[in-house]
Order: C-alpha cells, then structure tokens, then sequence
C-alpha cells in the first residue's frame, strides 16, 4: 500500500515541475536506478564497488554508439543495460575474488583504466566525446520532451526495484543473504557463492547500464568526463545513506542526496556567490552525510527506522 | 643509453613517492587494519599548502616541513574521525575515510581553487653516468631514503616502535601488556599522514597537482602496498620503485597516455595472483 502512495507521487510530480526541475527529477531518477543495484551489491552481496559508474559509462556509450551507426535508438536502450551485464560478468570472474578494500580499489581501478581508454580512442570519440546523439524514438514516436523522459526514468525506477525485490525474495536472494552474514556457511550449505556473487553483480551493472542508456539520449551527448570517479562515490554515499540492502533505503538515499545538492546548489548560484560555491558545497555534504551516517547510524536511515518500528511495536504488544 | 639512465632515475624518484604513500598506508593498515582512502589527499593537501607558504615568503625547507607537520595533524584528525568510534569496523573506516577524502576536495577548492598548481623544487639538473637529469629526483631520493630508514629504525628501535608494531601483530595481546591499542592507532595515523604528506611534497615539483590529483596518487601508493600485502614495508619500496620505473619507461618508449593503466594493470594483476594464492594457503592451512 505504501509503496502504491509513493508512486502515485512519484507519477505526479513530474506534471507539477517547471522544466528547470524536471532534469532533477530524470538525474535523480537515474541515480536510484544505478544505487538500487549498487545497494544490493553492497548490502547483499558484501562487495564494495567504486566504479559502478563505469557500469552507466559503458551502457551510454553503448546505446550512443549504436545511434550514432544508425541503430534504431530503442534496440540501443535494450542493448545498454545487456551490454553492462556482459563486461560486468566478464570483469567479475577474476575480481569477484577480492574482498573489501581490494575489491573497492580493483573496481576503483577498472573504472579509471574504462574513462582512459575512452579519452584515448578515436572510436567512442576520444576527450570530446559523442555529440549530437538522436532523441529516443519508438514505433515512429519521438520521446523529445523532458517530461517524456521523466516517465520513462520513472518506469525504469520500476522495473529496476521490481526486479531487485523479486531477486531478494528468490532462492537467490535467501541464499545472497546466507552468504552476506556467513559465506562460510553458505558454501558449505550448497549455496553456490561465485555464481550467485557474479548473478548480482551483473544484475547491478544493468541497472547501471540502463541509466546510462537513458542518459544518453536524453542528453544526447557523451564524454567520458560524464563519468567521473566521483559519480561512483555519488552512488556509494546514497546507498549507505539510505541503507545498503534495502530497495527503499536506496531510493530514499538517491531522492535525499540529490534534493540536498540540488538545493545547495540553488543557494550557491545566487548572485554574490562566488564561482566555487556549487562544488565546494556539494563535495561538503557527500562527505559530511556519508561520515556521520557510518559513525552514528551504521545501517543506513531506512534499517534504522524499521528497527525502531519494529523494538517499538514488540514493547507495545509486550505492555498490552 | 643516457635515455635510459634518464628514464630510470626519473621513474627511481617518482617510484619513491609512490613508496612513501603506499608505507603510509601499511602503517596505517598494519596497525589498524584500515585501509585509508585518504592517503592521497594529504600528499595533496601538504603539495597545496607549500605553494601558499611559498608566496608567503618562506624560504624552502621550513614551507615543505610546516606543510608536512600540517599533514600529520590532518593524519591525526583522519584517525580521530575514523576509527575514534569503538567498534568501527575496518570496512566502515574505509567508507570514512572515503568522505573524509572528499571533505578535503571542498576545502582544497574553497582554499586554492580547482586549478592544477606546482612550485619550484631544487634548480638545475645533474649529469648522472652521461644522463642530465633534474637534480629534484635525486633529492627525492635521498630524502625517500633517508625517512623510509629512519621509519625501519623507529619500528625497530624504539619503546614507541615495538608498541606499533605489537599492536599490528596481535592488538589483543598488547592491551594485556599495558599498550594503549587506540592511541597507537591514532600514531600510525599521524605517521601515515606525515608519509603522505612528504610524498606531496617531494614530488609536486616534478609533476603538478590539483584538489582531485589523490585518486591517482592513492591508486598508485596502494598499488605500490599491495606487492607486499599492505603489510611489509621492504616489498612496498620495492612495488613503487618498480612502478615508478615501468611508468617512466613506458612514457619515453611507446607514449605517456598508458602510464596509468600500467599502475592499475599492475595492482589488478598482484591482487587478482594473490588472491588464487591466498585460497590455496587457506585450504592447506
């Protein structure tokens, strides 16, 4: 029921928006489509990924490649988050190995190797990029409006959280949460930890390969300075702000981040302020909401918030 | 063959600021078991401070050793932060030190702008076995050398040493034997911070830095420690030497674009052997 309230919302709000606000929306629409995989990744599977934007780089350069060869632009957006899969499950097989620290620094890595790569090649358009890339068109359709794409995020919001909380619930999921607490155990209770690791892997690289893929056209232009290191740790700090784990968590981290720059930002664009102000003051609140949420609610605000729901209603039925 | 020489030296001087980063983080993470993903950002922060003094009027050597000293406060105040809350897991410091990171990129440009800086080293250039070469690298050199066995002699020498290094190896045992675990956590911090902040410091000189230039140092010193499993200093000289000279060798043979990619290739490679390694001593131990 909560969850059919918080649609509804989400599904209006984009009609109220003057245009200036609805690129947050559709930014910040594509920001919890790549956290939801990330949190999942980082909650369920244990692993620490700093380069989970190299999963949006290389779904949009995939679907802004194909535009730009004459691919119908929505075999493209189809192709992006497949495509991140792919290299995802290609990559995991040696570094899904690594554990914390090293796995955050071979992600970290692999995102930094991606972005040189792309600076160098002639193909993906080297330093400058990809330009002038089609709008997203569909059965002779043309999606050109920002409200258009900010339906679209929206559904891809969807499907990406439908498709989390069905593999949370699976026998995947119960066997991920296994290998979360114990993978010891896990293992030797048949669950088949490389292969499932590997699964969520590629199901986060998706998510992040289909943000790309919208991204892309909606921009309509791409470099590989649009995904920058700092993208990754936009992610991580909005997944374990909202919670690392839990779908809503991801989604509430994404929508505070984004809101709280956003506002920051306004404030620092105002005349009289000084050139620096936008980036000294959104690099202030990454670092000091994802600092005091690890110090002081170490599980994220939305596990916090059900575990006191949840001490205060077993009090309740205790006292009645 | 002067080419050569050149190229070794060069890749010799930024091997060890690479190695002066990278012991930062097996001090830090020997005796706290966090890997601190600040590290880069002190070498940064200490690089941008001596260009302030500097123009300032302060002659060499005293802006380079405040700026240091401010990096081990910052070192401190890193620890304090992230691991001051008991019960911090190693995995949570990484996370914080990862914001601390980017707290430090918010004061750097409210401080000096988001533009690359540098200031002199020391002038000239030197012939070495038919090589010229700045004579700044062989400063980095001895200075590296100097320090790192100045480091050696205080974990082995020293009361203060020994209590590290008992708390790197068995943290429960040493609080049994009267040794403050936490403070000693908090000193390998300071230390850690005054490494980094060397390495900033010698080679900012030799190659510019800007507020986001600590991804590419952190990278490099880590993949420097990983050689040694971020815990044996000897190995972690010998990984940034190593990378520094690769790095250098590729640039003036084949192009300077892949220079990065042989750090991060490197460091893939060493984590991903030691990682089917550390399985097979698991399943035999």
């Amino acid at each position: 029921m909560k969850w059919i309230i918080a649609l509804a919302a989400a599904a209006v709000v984009p009609f109220f928006l003057p245009p200036g606000q609805l690129t947050v929306y559709i930014l910040l629409g594509l920001s919890a489509m790549a956290v939801v995989g990330l949190s999942l990744l980082m909650g369920y599977a244990g692993q620490v990924s700093l380069g989970q934007a190299s999963f949006t780089a290389i779904g949009a350069y995939t679907a802004g490649l194909l535009a730009v060869h004459g691919v119908p632009t929505l075999l493209g957006l189809l192709a992006a988050p497949l495509v991140a899969a792919l290299a995802a499950g290609l990559v995991g097989v040696p570094i899904l190995r690594l554990r914390g620290h090293q796995l955050a620094f071979a992600t970290l890595a692999l995102q930094l190797i991606l972005l040189s790569v792309l600076g160098d090649a002639d193909w993906a358009g080297g330093a400058v990029g990809l330009q002038g890339l089609p709008y997203l068109s569909a059965g002779g359709f043309e999606l050109n409006q920002d409200r258009d794409y900010a339906c679209l995020v929206l559904a891809g919001v969807v499907l990406t959280t439908l498709i989390a909380s069905a593999l949370v619930r699976s026998r995947v999921g119960r066997g991920l949460r296994a290998l979360a607490t114990a993978p010891v155990a896990a293992g030797a209770s048949g669950v088949p930890v490389g292969a499932y690791r590997l699964l969520v892997f590629a199901v986060s690289a998706a998510f992040a390969g289909l943000a790309g893929g919208i991204y892309a056209f909606y921009v309509g232009y791409l470099a590989p300075g649009s995904f920058p290191v700092l993208l990754s740790v936009e992610y991580v700090v909005m997944a374990v702000v909202g919670g690392l784990g839990s779908i809503a968590g991801a989604l509430l981290g994404a929508t505070l981040i984004t809101l709280a720059v956003q506002l920051l930002t306004t404030l620092a664009t105002q005349p009289g302020m000084p050139s620096y102000a936008p980036s000294v003051l959104s690099y202030a609140v990454y670092a000091l909401l994802l600092i005091a949420v690890v110090r002081y609610v170490p599980k994220g605000i939305v596990p916090a918030l059900l575990l006191r729901k949840g001490i205060l209603a077993t009090l309740h039925r205790r006292s009645s | 063959m002067a080419e050569l020489v050149g190229y070794l030296i060069t890749g010799v001087g930024v091997g060890c600021a690479y190695a002066l980063l990278g012991s930062g983080l097996v001090v830090i993470h020997r005796v706290t078991r966090v890997v601190n993903f600040a590290q880069g950002g002190f070498a940064v922060l200490a690089a941008l401070t001596v260009t302030t003094l500097l123009t300032a009027g302060l002659p060499h050597g005293l802006a380079e050793s405040l700026a240091v000293l401010l990096a081990t406060g910052i070192g401190l105040l890193t620890g304090m932060v992230a691991i001051g809350r008991p019960g911090t897991t190693p995995q949570a410091a990484l996370i914080i030190t990862l914001g601390l990171g980017v707290l430090a990129y918010a004061v750097e440009i409210f401080l000096w702008g988001d533009q690359p800086r540098s200031f002199p080293g020391l002038p000239g250039s030197t012939a070495v076995l038919g090589a010229r070469v700045q004579t700044h690298y062989l400063l980095i050199i001895g200075v590296t050398a100097v320090i790192l066995g100045a480091t050696a002699l205080l974990f082995a020498r020293t009361d203060r040493g020994r209590a590290l290094t008992a708390t790197a190896d068995d943290p429960y045992a040493a609080r049994i034997v009267g040794i403050d675990v936490a403070r000693m956590g908090l000193l390998a911090f300071a230390l850690g911070g005054a490494l980094g902040g060397l390495a900033g410091v010698l080679v900012t000189p030799v190659q510019q830095v800007s507020f986001d230039s600590d991804v590419v140092l952190v990278v490099n010193g880590f993949s420097a420690a990983i050689l040694g499993n971020l815990t044996r200093p000897g190995l972690t000289l010998a990984g940034g030497l190593l990378l520094g000279v690769v790095q250098a060798l590729v640039g003036g043979y084949l192009s300077t674009a892949y220079q990065t990619e042989v750090a991060l290739i490197f460091m893939l490679g060493v984590l991903i052997l030691r990682s089917s390694s550390a399985r097979v001593e698991e399943v035999t131990a």
